[in-house]
């Protein structure tokens, strides 16, 4: 039968939506590496050399042995901040490597399911609903709720909750107008956003030097200066428009309502800076560009959508407020919850007729499958040569019912 | 055996790979750089000439300097499992696209999170509910469109706002649709929704506990609703308590009183039960022909009756299914199967769009999806007719028509068929009149 093959569960791309759940863990543990690394390299190499150092001038007799001990201290210190600061990263990876075992550990357990009517599936796809509403609202900023939600469910291993928090926390920090952590994140990613072509950075520097141009003051202007040719140089090849207009920016007051200034100098390129910053950070981390709640959604909504759902009258099957208990299960589409989102998508393709067996027509033309019909009035109690309609409730006697062939 | 999932091959995969190749050796390296460098300090410290100093300091090159190296090592191991977890995940979860270029979403930020307040209070997760509404609530307040991945009409009644002319159009009325986000939600809130649902959970959490009471209550004071629906449910509830009776103290816990055992399932009868003779005189009468055989119930004809098993999670899902109906609402989470049939869905939309994407074609913009995405019949909650002639489902301004001989076509088909008033069914050797035809509601 068609339906076997439609509940089928297709291991290769059942996991579509998933794939961000392991992707992200496991960027993540290359970036916390690459950190690591940076500062392990630092301080080996500040440790390194003062100890050549240290000894070259011990042996020469330049040095007292008080100021050894000196820069054995020194050394000592630096190596005490290289653990501390690596215990942190490698807290991090423990933490990273448990989210990938859970999360594989999650996404395994689908293997042992071959239909979508295994009883397990059902538990396994509230999960992912779970999930999928978790990833939204971080990605909402709503942190507090997805946190509770995660908490709730017990599924902090599948939720990306710090790397979220640390993102919101950037956006936020633009949104109020500071740049501080924007750069911060900037330098900390500095190569993987040069290889994606970002202009996060040059448009983070170009906002310094606008905002100190608007203080309008001789000594910020003099920053100002000094701002750009110390950071511009190196973007002038790639933006030539925009290094010219920062520097003909010099000749506008802030109030200017000449263009391309007065876009400048808005108030609103602190939120399209805030949106500029979101894209790249999840360009960066691989994640796609909007809610995976989003995706599932709109695939979803058309799948379950037929021309019936925004009728302008209910049909024999049925909806919400015409359901009668034998309407087992009313049309998601239908619900309140979602009918006014489903509004615009399109609805789904069929080949096939899916109709009840045995069809009877009313006089009042609505269909039914008699299985339905003679179970309602079986419980309406009425007399067994009449029937009564599911959705209107009108009454009928049998001999007035017309057999349906569907071909 | 079957092949493994690719799932089943990673996780194998990383069993095997499972290095302690962790930052963790670095930090135990690096205590050892501190001890070194530690014990040489209080050597050079606690002598204090020269000679010690240069000797100490000599001596130490070489430890650090291995003990360094072995810092480095530790990295490039740890780096090297990174890389190997990686190759692992291209090799067994290999990255497939997903649709990226249009977000069909993005304008209804209000509407989804309309959808989410409700789906965690027909989940009973009111405290994830209010913190959820209050921070969306919040957000609104800020009023702060790029909150969102993409910017989205302000929730105030602001003209100037740039409005999505089709969904202006395609929604005239609906309240609730567009203006607010903050309103949407506080409705919810202040709303007896959320009464409805803790109401709904607590007394499912008695049928849990077996305690019929409280659902049989319900039940009562909904007599009417749920008689016009066709609803069992009341009857079957008491039908329940009356088994559960029946069955004495040992098996339901109650106290071994008048009120429990046969007699008291016989008193329940003749209190409650005469409400339901009209309808169901035939198996009350059954139920206290059971009494006859009450010592051996399990060899009687009546152990379908008496049989227990599913009867409490059968009962507390008819419950939740009529409770869900009395409001409107369906009773599986709409969000729910939206997101487990999008799921099922995405692979056929993920094939439609890298077929056409360089065409250009854009999959949200039409009626209908331009491909098909079976899902299983459980999903499907309207009749579909594809009229065998057109191939096309029929719509309201195309609907099935039914001709004399019982077959159904589309509008359009027949009007084609037509010549002058009469016209000949495709599938039998009927002839019929134009005005013969009717329009059905399926």
């Amino acid at each position: 039968m068609a339906d076997l093959e439609a509940s089928k569960i297709n291991h290769d791309t059942h996991l579509l939506l998933d794939q961000p759940l392991l992707r992200l863990p496991y960027e993540l543990l290359r970036k916390n590496f690459r950190s690591a690394r940076f500062v392990t390299e630092k301080d080996a190499e500040f440790v390194k050399n003062k100890l050549a150092e240290t000894a070259k001038g011990s042996l020469d007799g330049k040095s007292q042995p008080e100021d050894v001990v000196k820069n054995l201290d020194a050394m000592i210190a630096r190596m005490r901040g290289l653990k501390r600061k690596l215990s942190t990263y490698a807290d991090e990876e423990t933490k990273l490597y448990r989210q990938v075992d859970a999360r594989v550990a999650h996404l395994r357990e689908l293997s042992d399911m071959h239909t979508v009517e295994d009883v397990k599936y059902e538990t396994w796809s509230r999960r992912r609903l779970d999930r999928l509403m978790v990833d939204y609202l971080l990605r909402h900023g709503y942190n507090a709720s997805a946190a509770a939600l995660a908490e709730e469910r017990g599924m902090q291993d599948l939720s990306d909750i710090d790397a979220f928090v640390a993102m919101s926390r950037i956006r936020t920090s633009l949104e109020n107008g500071s740049v501080t952590e924007a750069l911060g994140w900037c330098n900390e990613n500095k190569k993987g956003l040069r290889e994606m072509h970002s202009n996060l950075e040059f448009m983070l520097r170009c906002q310094q030097f606008i905002e100190l141009v608007r203080a309008d003051s001789p000594s910020k202007l003099n920053d100002a200066i000094a701002h750009a040719r110390k950071f511009f140089p190196p973007f002038k090849d790639t933006y030539p428009t925009e290094v010219a207009q920062m520097a003909g920016l010099l000749a506008y007051r802030p109030d200017t309502e000449v263009e391309p200034y007065a876009e400048w100098y808005s108030a609103d390129r602190w939120m399209r800076l805030a949106g500029i910053f979101v894209e790249a950070h999840n360009k960066l981390l691989g994640l796609p560009s909007f809610p995976l709640l989003h995706i599932a959604l709109s695939s979803g909504l058309s799948a379950l959508k037929t021309p019936a759902c925004h009728g302008s009258q209910p049909t024999s099957s049925s909806r919400p407020g015409h359901s009668t208990s034998l309407t087992t299960s009313v049309c998601p589409i239908c619900s309140t919850e979602l009918n006014e989102l489903a509004r615009n998508v399109p609805y789904a393709q069929h080949s096939k007729s899916h109709v009840e067996n045995d069809l009877l027509l009313l006089p009042n033309n609505r269909v039914y499958g008699k299985a339905r019909l003679e179970e309602y009035a079986n419980k309406a109690g009425l007399p067994s040569n009449q029937v009564k309609d599911l959705v209107t409730g009108e009454v009928y006697p049998r001999d007035k019912l017309k057999k349906v062939y569907i071909t | 055996m079957a092949d493994l999932t690719g799932m089943e091959s990673l996780q194998k995969a990383l069993a095997q790979t499972n290095s302690t190749h962790r930052l963790s050796s670095a930090v135990d390296n690096v205590d050892k750089i501190i001890e070194l460098l530690t014990a040489a300090r209080e050597q050079v410290a606690g002598a204090l000439d020269p000679h010690t100093t240069s000797l100490t300091i000599t001596k130490l090159q070489n430890p650090t300097k291995s003990a360094f190296d072995a810092v480095h090592e530790t990295m490039q191991k740890v780096s090297t499992a990174h890389r190997k977890l990686g190759k692992a995940l291209d090799k067994h979860f290999p990255l497939k696209p997903l649709p990226s270029d249009h977000d069909a979403m993005a304008d209804h930020s209000a509407l989804i999170n309309r959808a989410i307040a409700m789906h965690l209070l027909r989940e009973g997760q009111f405290s994830v509910a209010s913190t959820f509404i209050e921070e969306a609530q919040d957000d609104t307040a800020h009023d702060n469109p790029y909150r969102r991945t993409q910017p989205e009409g302000t929730p105030s009644v602001d003209i100037d706002e740039p409005m999505d002319e089709d969904d202006a159009e395609a929604s005239p009325s609906v309240a609730g649709t567009s203006p607010s986000d903050g309103q949407d939600l506080s409705s919810l809130q202040s709303q007896e929704l959320q009464t409805r649902f803790s109401e709904m959970y607590s007394i499912l959490q008695e049928l849990k506990a077996r305690n019929l009471v409280p659902a049989i209550e319900w039940a009562r004071s909904n007599s009417t609703e749920l008689e016009t629906r066709g609803s069992n449910l009341e009857f079957e509830l008491s039908k329940l308590q009356y088994v559960w009776l029946f069955k004495g103290p040992a098996i339901n816990g109650l106290p071994d009183d008048e009120n429990n055992g046969r007699a008291g399932a016989l008193a329940y009868a003749r209190k409650h039960f005469g409400r339901f003779q009209g309808r169901h005189l035939r198996e009350i009468d059954r139920l206290a022909g059971a009494m006859a055989f009450a010592s051996n119930i399990p060899a009687s004809p009546y152990r379908d009756d008496f049989a227990i098993d599913g009867a409490f999670s059968e009962v507390a899902s008819s419950f939740t299914r009529e409770f869900c109906s009395l409001l409107g609402l369906s009773a599986e989470s709409p969000l729910y199967i939206a997101a487990t049939a999008g799921a099922l869905a995405l692979p056929q939309l993920v094939k439609f769009i890298t077929k056409t994407r360089t065409k250009g074609t854009e999959w949200t913009t039409a009626n209908e999806l331009a491909f098909e995405t079976p899902l299983p019949a459980r999903m499907m909650y309207h009749s579909i007719f594809v009229c065998p002639v057109l191939k096309g489902q029929t719509t309201e301004s195309n609907p099935p028509m039914m001709i004399p001989c019982g077959h159904v076509l589309a509008n359009e088909t027949l009007q084609n068929l037509v010549k002058g008033t009469r016209f000949k069914c495709p599938y039998c050797p009927l002839e019929g009149q134009i005005r013969d035809a009717r329009q059905i509601i399926l």
